[in-house]
Parts: structure tokens; sequence; C-alpha cells
């Protein structure tokens, strides 16, 4: 492999790389605003600039400059080298590249930082960019100085509403385009631009049109300031007193990384934010996906119920119990859901098959909605091939089935994890089954039916394995503690099946993931993703 | 300062010195635990050392690492004024098994601080004739310089100073001066905690 | 006189032979400071003794894991609170050099001069109550008065008395105010006065000296082996003292002597103090004289210091300086380091490990008197009861700092 030098630091590449990008790669983090590795360069912000060595016995690129000689008191003629964008320089092999040290970088990095805050507002206190703001990070790594500039600064328009979800300050955009280079280049959809020069520089939308692509909020994600905010997060918390966990997306059969933000001291989630991985997301996440995280507060079963009576976790689970107890085979309907984590789906699977011997298996989960070429996947279900994969031989049919059958009166339980029926629009006639047992953690048309209601934890609350749409197996990790009386719904199956007089000894998730793994390994999936810390970069 | 020291200590245990380092003009060895009191016994013996005084003995905590604890000594020489610290990377990754020689028979002072490191870390001193906690009461549980030792956990209240129908309750909330650079004290109560209305006849 | 009571037998009225064991604190109105020592006695003797601190445990250090490096300064005040100047100046030098700064000259005579004071502080307290442990009160109160004067001298450089968190990595957390150089002149000349009316007072009487002379000796290899450092090392005979032996700060630019016992008794351990007292003061007057009237006492790092506050309020780039040292804390760059300074009751050390973060991982504080209250035992196995007093009195164990 080829390689150049960074500091005295011998790095590899592959041809074809950026200085910024080979840098990066070997763990070098080059100061950046405007670049973005999902993203064309634009080497507009000056942030990257390094000092480029000539070959052996060549003469360096060199600016003829003033410079103010104290000693004399006058201006001298000097030469400066000519510095070169790493974002934009292309590696060849044993460039000789000085980044931090050498006294010009850091010059001119301090230079262009200067001049990024020479109009920036005294915002830090009310701006939600505060604590991951470039601006902020890079002052005191590059600049480390105070204002020289004592005039009143230019001021351009705050608060500009750019569509339902993101919201302008142009006095805090450093002008890097990156929204822009988004919208045109991921999203497909150019509706930003600049106007205006110099220090009047600014994002605007297309006349006509408002930012409202299915990707408007990886705009303020791809943002290195705070000038552009979403109005969902705006104003609600601090970062620095937010913990994130690695969670694997909800809202479709992609399976984006995302980190779920939370507030520990509170248990409040906040918002979601993509995490990378170059086999699923990349880098992004949509619209949807990022506002999903509401659902972790919103329409949730939180208490159980038994005919509808508020009653405690455990006398629901004896009902349960009592219910299916001694119950036939073909009299029993059980109700997998895609919605739910492999470990939840295989605890139900488990108690089913082997302790009551069913053999009637449906599939339930959020009907089909819109997908794109990007991210989206018109299925809106987290785990369908997770569930497909763990029922196997069951092959469970459609809800629509289960909903014919239940009209002919087949079956005197229903046991069902999740509450949502997929395409089946009337769930009406499976209230002619005598028992509805509903496992679940939001409502939906199952729950609205239970005779005897269990809470579940939601991804928020416990981990998970989710297999999105490519068979990837990848995990999620619990952010907060489960909400009101809930549980994780295997535990609450595990509780279930020690009522119908078996223990499986699961306690803790790891022994259903050990039962999980010991039964059959899953032989089509690529391996599991391990989740691991992205960088926004 | 005492580079001259930690030659002769490589010299003379050439096994039992697994590194050396200087950082801010103090010297460090890191030692095999095994050789920690063999170690300690020359630096106080040899003339070259003549270590008179046995100034801080400590640990610190990596529940990363594996040995976890590091037990740390610094030595002084009154007559050669020359200092040194002295490592020993001890303790398996769970803590329950954290064990290292007591060098309470060569100083007098390592009696209370190594007490001191037993009662906030656990350390184990082989060898040391009273080995009680010091700081702390003996009904406290745990080890709380431990990094895994929450810093607000509450113990349970002493037998004998039981009041029934009083609750022992935190002064301050759990967040209550939380630096907000800190990333690692999470109070999020796990999901795989034992759940009695689950599970309410077997054990948890 | 009728008998006490006519039931008692005679081999009940005789004294038991057996040892009694006798509990000694933990609140004690000779035991200053909580602490419990359990003595078992033979007669009047005592044949052993079991000393036990922790009373006032307030897990100081793995609090410091929980803030920013500069949220240390209230914990160290509070470890010796009678003198907390030379905790902040200690801790600050600690950082210091870690971060491989070095304070204005300026700052470094102001934090000398104000380290002194505290000093004396220390001292006078602890001889004070000594003396009135032993009945003597008036001297007690003439010395409590003259660390009122030190105190508010503290008070107006720091706007409080006893903790004032005035340390700052890389300064203080104020210039000194106009007057310093007056008031400490003036009150350094007062406490002199003080100490020789006192010595006066008590040097001549017959009962202070046969309670202190002989009493709780402590041999000068018995007091390096127990690690025991500053007065009550000194006392033993063993010259030992950081500001001479390794100068920190300016303190090899003063003069000054370092008073040394000769039998490591009680009374050494008391004239220790009163000596040292003295050159307190000699080295006291040097800073005033040396220190600037004007110029920076802060070193000029935006990495450490807070900026102005009207560059906060008005510019950007002060707000994200305090913005970054507030919400973050200051960085201190991996490693660790063991700085050791002369504090009132003798080394006063910090282990600190960094992790490169704004909260330090580890906070060691090396109390002084946490190894010179290990050494109790041995002092006062074998005394009488009455003598627990002046030897505990003379080693000043102060709780905060021996417990953390």
């Amino acid at each position: 492999m080829p390689s150049f030098k960074l500091d005295d630091r011998e790095i590899p590449f592959e041809p074809g790389d950026t200085i910024i990008r080979a840098a990066q790669r070997a763990g070098v983090d080059i100061p950046h605003y405007c670049w973005h590795a999902g993203l064309s360069v634009a080497a507009n912000c000056r942030m990257c600039l390094v000092e480029i060595m000539p070959p052996p016995g060549r003469p360096a690129l060199a600016l003829a400059v003033l410079a103010w000689d104290e000693a004399k008191g006058a201006y001298v003629d000097q030469k400066k080298p000519k510095l070169q964008p790493a974002c934009q320089m292309q590696v060849t092999d044993g460039l000789d590249v000085r980044n931090q040290s050498s006294a010009h970088v850091e010059r001119a990095r301090s230079a262009v930082q200067e001049l990024l805050l020479l109009n920036h507002p005294v915002d830090c206190p009310i701006c939600d960019q505060a604590g991951e703001c470039r601006l902020q990070d890079y002052w005191l790594e590059h600049q480390a100085t105070a204002k020289r500039m004592h005039d009143e600064p230019v001021h351009k328009p705050k608060g500009v509403v750019f569509g339902p979800t993101i919201v302008y300050d142009a006095e805090r955009c450093i002008v890097c385009t990156r929204c822009v280079r988004f919208c045109d280049e991921v999203a497909k959809d150019p509706v930003l631009a600049l106007r205006e020069r110099g220090n009047l520089n600014e994002i605007t939308v297309a006349p006509g049109r408002q930012l409202d692509h299915p990707y408007t909020l990886m705009t303020e994600f791809v943002c290195p300031v705070g000038a552009l905010t979403a109005i969902d997060f705006r104003f609600k918390a601090r970062v620095w007193f937010l913990r994130s966990a690695r969670t694997v997306c909800q809202g479709c059969a992609t399976g984006c990384n995302a980190f779920l933000d939370y507030d520990p001291r509170d248990g409040k989630v906040h918002r979601h934010r993509p995490r990378e991985n170059q086999a699923v997301n990349k880098y992004w996440m949509c619209d949807e996906g990022m506002l999903d995280y509401h659902r972790v507060e919103t329409g949730r079963v939180l208490r159980a119920a038994v005919d509808r009576e508020a009653t405690t976790v455990g006398a629901a689970l004896d009902r349960a119990a009592k219910a299916l107890k001694g119950i036939a085979p073909e009299r029993l309907a059980v109700v997998l859901s895609a919605q739910h984590s492999s470990e939840d789906n295989f605890a139900l699977l488990t108690i089913a098959r082997d302790l009551l011997g069913c053999t009637n298996f449906f599939i339930g989960g959020k009907p089909n909605g819109q997908g794109d070429q990007v991210l989206r996947h018109p299925d809106k279900n987290p785990n369908t091939r997770g569930v497909t994969w763990l029922a196997g031989s069951s092959s469970p049919r459609s809800m629509q089935d289960l909903s014919a059958a239940a009209t002919m009166n087949e079956f005197t339980v229903v046991l069902a994890l999740g509450s949502e029926t997929r395409e089946l629009a009337d769930a009406g006639p499976l209230g002619g089954v005598k028992e509805r047992i509903v496992v679940t953690t939001h409502e939906g048309p199952l729950s609205r039916l239970a005779t005897v209601l269990l809470p579940a934890a939601s991804w928020a609350e416990c981990d998970g394995t989710y297999v999105n749409a490519r068979g990837l197996s990848q995990e999620s990790e619990q952010a907060i503690g489960p909400k009101g009386d809930s549980r994780p719904a295997w535990k609450l199956l595990a509780g279930l099946a020690v009522r119908l007089g078996r223990d499986l000894g699961w306690r803790k998730l790891a022994d259903v993931r050990g039962a999980m793994g010991a039964e059959a390994p899953p032989p089509s999936l690529p391996g599991s993703n391990r989740p691991s810390a992205g960088a926004s970069s | 300062m005492a580079k001259a020291l930690v030659a002769l200590l490589k010299q003379s245990f050439p096994s039992a010195v697994l590194e050396t380092h200087s950082q801010h003009g103090d010297d460090t060895v890191v030692v095999d635990p095994g050789q920690w009191h063999e170690l300690a016994a020359f630096l106080k013996s040899s003339p070259a050392a003549d270590m008179s005084m046995l100034m801080d003995l400590t640990a610190v905590d990596f529940p990363d690492r594996d040995p976890r604890f590091e037990v740390v000594a610094h030595f002084y020489s009154l007559s050669k004024g020359h200092r040194l610290r002295m490592k020993a990377r001890v303790g398996d990754p769970a803590g329950t098994h954290v064990h290292i020689p007591s060098i309470c028979d060569l100083w007098a002072s390592a009696n209370w601080m190594e007490r001191e490191a037993w009662d906030l870390f656990g350390v184990v001193f082989d060898g040391h004739p009273d080995l009680r906690r010091i700081l702390l009461y003996p009904e406290f549980e745990g080890h709380p310089l431990r990094k895994d030792y929450d810093a607000h956990k509450i113990q349970p209240l002493v037998e004998y100073r039981d009041v029934p129908s009083i609750d022992k309750i935190a002064p301050f909330r759990s967040d209550e001066g939380m630096s907000f650079g800190r990333q690692t004290h999470d109070n999020v109560p796990s999901a795989d905690a034992p759940d009695p209305e689950i599970f309410p006849d077997s054990a948890n | 006189m009728e008998p006490l009571d006519e039931e008692l037998t005679q081999a009940e009225i005789e004294l038991p032979a057996d040892p009694m064991i006798v509990n000694m604190g933990p609140a004690h109105p000779a035991m200053h400071g909580t602490v419990r020592t359990v003595v078992e006695l033979t007669g009047e003797v005592i044949v052993k003794a079991d000393v036990q601190v922790g009373y006032l445990h307030r897990g100081f250090e793995k609090m410091c894991e929980r803030g920013t490096w500069t949220q240390v300064y209230p914990y160290v005040d509070r470890c010796n609170y009678i003198s907390p100047m030379l905790n902040n100046v200690g801790f600050s030098l600690a950082c210091e050099k870690m971060l491989g700064i070095e304070v204005p000259e300026r700052c470094q005579w102001y934090r000398m001069a104000l380290g002194e004071l505290a000093r004396m502080s220390d001292h006078l307290t602890c001889d004070g109550a000594m003396a009135m442990e032993l009945g003597a009160f008036t001297p007690f109160l003439w010395m409590i008065k003259a660390r009122e004067m030190i105190w508010d001298i503290m008070e107006e450089e720091s706007g409080a008395r006893l903790t004032h968190s005035f340390g700052r990595v890389g300064g203080m957390a104020a210039p000194p105010t106009d007057g310093f150089k007056e008031t400490a002149r003036a009150t350094v000349d007062q406490i002199l006065k003080v100490l020789e009316e006192v010595e006066r007072l008590l040097l001549g009487n017959r009962i202070f000296l046969d309670r202190l002379e002989g009493i709780g000796i402590v041999s000068p290899e018995d007091a390096i082996s127990l690690g025991w450092t500053g007065p009550c090392l000194r006392a033993s005979g063993v010259p030992y003292d950081i500001r001479k032996a390794h100068p920190y700060m300016r303190y090899g630019d003063v003069e000054f002597d370092v008073p040394v016992g000769s039998t490591g008794d009680c009374f050494d351990r008391f004239m220790v103090r009163i000596d040292e007292m003295k050159q307190c003061a000699r080295i006291i007057t040097q800073c005033l004289e040396r220190m600037a009237d004007s110029g920076p006492v802060n070193v000029d790092d935006p990495r450490v210091m807070l900026p102005p506050k009207e560059d906060v309020y008005n510019t950007i780039e002060g707000t994200i300086r305090h913005f970054k040292i507030v919400m973050e804390g200051l960085k201190i760059p991996a490693g660790e380091v063991y700085s050791y300074t002369e504090a009132g009751n003798g080394e006063l050390g910090f282990y600190l490990v960094s992790d490169g973060s704004g909260t330090p991982y580890r906070v060691r504080i090396r109390p002084p008197c946490f190894l010179v209250t290990s050494g109790l035992e041995r002092v006062i196995t074998g005394q009488m009861v009455a003598d627990v007093v002046p030897c505990f009195g003379s080693l000043n164990m102060i709780g905060g700092e021996c417990d953390r």
C-alpha cells in the first residue's frame, strides 16, 4: 500500500484518497468545517489547510507577502508557503504533509477561525449547538485569542423558518454549504442555495419552496455550527447533560444505526441521530426515523389490564396462564411481531411450540408505507426478516388468515406479541376469540381488543437484536429504564412460562440470547454488527 | 533525579521490573506484585536507595484493565533526597481477588495506608497484622473509590441504629453537582434487574 | 459520715485488678476533632490503645472524581480547614506541574505570603488549643485573637474567612488588594507580640512544663518509620522541611531557619511550632518586600484561565473561552504526578491521575496528619491517661484532613 508522511508519521492511503480522508482513516483528525465524508468537496472553509513540502531540491510553492517587522518598524518583503486544503488535495506516494507541525498552518487556521467568528453573535448561552459546536472546539484548539475587532458586527436574519422542521440563523452560519450539498447530492432535492456575497452571504430556500423533503433534519445534522436548528430539538435540552445509547432505528426495515440521546437525570429521550455504519445507513437517517423516538413517550401501553380493568402485571400473567393452561394446541393462535426484537419473538416461539404445542403462527406488524431509493424501506417494521427466520418451518401466516380463521371460530385463545395487524384494516373479527392475550409496547388494533394486556418495554428501554431487510442482525442498546409497569417482553413471557409450570431459567437477556444461539445459529446472516461509536464527521 | 536508582533496580531485579517511565520529574517503576515486598525491602536497605520513608501508598482503579488495580507507593530518602514511585498492577477485572504483599513490617506508615487502600479499594494486603476498615465503619458495603461504586449509592442502615418507619433518603438528588464532561455515571436501572413480580416463587 | 452504700462488701470496694477498657472520644472534651481512642488501662497507665479515625470521612476523593479540576478546590479547603490556603496552593502547584505552566512571579510571592499566614494560623490554633486543654485558657484566647487577625486578612483577600477556595489552576481567584501589604505587616508584628506574651505566660509555668516535658517522646527512627513529616518530625530532631529540602515557588530565595527539637516530646512539638511562627513572620516580611505592586497574577493561558467578564458578555471569543472552561472544565494532559508541599502539618502530597479530560481520574490527597495520627497509639502507650491530652494536642490532628 502506498503511503505518505503527515507530521513525520507514515500513513498509508488508497489511490484516489484525499489527505483528510487518509488521515481520518488513520485516526488523525484534520480540522474542517465544510468537508463531510459523505458529501462532495467544497474546500471553502479553509480550515483544513496544510503545508505540503516541495520534493527534495525543488523550491517551495510560495507567495510573496509583506510582513510587519517589529525591529525595523516597517513592512518587509517575505515569502510564505502556499497552503493547500487537505480535503481537496489528493495524496501521492511519498508526499510530505505538515499539519500541526507547521507554524504557517497554525497561523492560517487561527486566522480562518478569527474570520469565521468576526461577525458571530454572542449566542452560545442560547444556542442548541453549544457543547457540540465546531466553532467552540476549534477556537480553543486553533485560535485561543481574544477579539480584535470592536466594530458592530454585520447583522443578518435570525430565526428564519425554512420549513416544518428547520429554523435558520444566518448570523451563526459560516456558509460551509454542507446543507446545500446534502440536499443536492443525497436527498436529490436541490432546495437550498446561497445568496448575496461576502459577509452578507447566507443560505436561502428556493423561491416558492419549503425545506420539506424526507431528509430535512439531516441538514441540521451536517451543520457544523448552530445555524440550522431542528424545531423538534430547539431549546429542549443542553447537549452536555445528554447521554447516548447506540440503538437501531425502529422506523423501517432499513435498520439505520442511531444514537438515542437521553437525559439520565429524568429518563427522558430527547433526540435520535444517525450513527455511522457504511453497511447500512452510511451517515444518514430520514426525518421519520429521526422523529420516531417520540414513540418512546406516545401511544404506550404502560399498565397491565384484565378485561380492560387495570391490574398488576403479576395478576395479568396469572390470568393469562389460566387461560392457556390445558388448551388444545389447535385452538391456540400465536401472533409474532415484526415490531419486536428477535429475543422477544424467540421467547414467544419457544413457549408456544415447546410448552403449548402450538402450530398456528401469524405475523403482525405495521402496514407497508412509503419507501425511496435513499434509505426508507416500504416495510415499516424493524424485524420482519428476523421473525421470518426465527419462525422457520412454522411459517407464520398473514393477519388476514387469522381474521378469517377467527370468523370461523377456530380459536379459543390468541396470544399476540405487539398490537399491529399489518394490512388487516378491520381487526373486529378477532374480538370473537374468547381470550385475547396481548403483550405489547404500544397501543394498536390488538391492544384495544385485549382481554389480558401486558405492557412491554420499548426498544429504548431494553437491549434487543433486530434483523434488517438485508439480513443484517444488529444489536440495540438500552437507553432509559423501563417506563411504567413495563418489562421486556421476553421477561413477561418467561414469567408466563413459569406460571404454565415450566421455568425456562431466563432471568437476564443473556439467558435468552444463549438459548437462541444454542438452538440455531443464523446461517444466512452476514454476522452480527456490533455497535461501534461513529463520528458525525 | 532517581534515574540511577531505576537503573539499579532494573539491574538487581531484572525480572521484577516490568516497565519504567518518568513524567513531570517523577521516576516510576512498575513491578511484579509478587516481588513487591522484596523490592520494597531492597529500597529500604540498599545504601544506594536508602528509602527511609514510605511517603504515600494508595491505589487507582482502572476497571477496563486486567489487572484492574494499580497499587502506588511513593518512597522518599531523607539522606539522598530522592523519590521513587513504585507501582504494581493487581486484581482481576471483577475485583474479587486483589492481593499484594504487605510492607507493614518495613515501614510503620504502611499500616494505616494499607488499611485505607483496603477500605476504599478492596485491595488485600497479605501479611498485614490488622487489616480492618479505617475511614469507614465495619458494616459498610463495598469499596467506595472503585469506579463501579456509584457515588450516589445509599448504604443500608446499620442494624443497631435502625428506627422503624424512618427511611434513609439521600440528602441530594443523584445528579447534584454532576460534572458536565463526565460521561460514565449513569443511573439507568437495568432491564435485567431481579423482578419478584414476574418471577414470584423462584429465585431471581 | 455514713458509708455510701452499706450493701457493698469489702471486695467490691477494691479497685478492679483487671485491665479496664475506656473509650476516649469520638466526642470527648479533651479530644478536639472527632477521633475515638479505645484505651486499655492498668490503673492509670495505658497498656494498649486503638486509635479509630474516620468520623469525618466525607468521601472527598470520590467527589473529586465527579467534578472538574477547578471544583476540587472547595474539597481541599475542607481538608485542613485551619490552613486552607496551603492546601489551595498545594493543589494548584500539582495541577500546574501537570500542565507545565508556572505562574507569574507576583503570584508566587502572593501565594507564599498567604500560605505562611495560613501556617501561622495553623500553629496558633494548635498551640493555643494545647494550652487550653491543659487548663491555660488565657493563651488560647490570645492566640485565637491573633488567628482572627489573620482570618481578617484572608477575608479581605478572598472574601471568606475559613474556606477560601481562593486558589486557581494558573493563578489566584483575585489579585492582592491594595491594602494587603500594609495589613499583613501590621498583623505579623502584632502576632509576634502575642507570641512573646504567650511565651512569657507559659514557659515559666511549672504545671505547663511538667505536663509536656518528657511526655510522649518519639524517637527520630520511629517518627521516620511512621511517615511523620512537618513540625512533629522536626520536633524529633529530623530537619526535614520541604521548603528547604526541595524548594518550590520562591522558597529558595528567602531566608529562614528550620527549627528542630531535640527530645521529640510534647514540649518540643509545642516549641517547634512557636519558633516556626517566628520564621513564618520572617518569610512573610520578605515576600511582601519582593512582591511587585502591579503586574499579572494569573498566567495568560486560555486553556486554563477564565476570560474577563466584559469579554464573556460582549465577544464570542470570550463566551467560547468561558463556556469551554466552565462546561467542560480545564483539561489536564493525561498522566500522573506526585506533587508535595509543606503544609501546616507536614508533607501535603497530591497524587493526581488524569485521563486528559476535564474531570480528574483520581485525586489522592496524602494528608500529613493521617500518618501523624497513626503514631498516636505508639505515643500514648505506656503513658498515663491524663497524658493523652497533651500528646494528642501536640500532634495537631485535623479531622477533615485525616479522614477526608
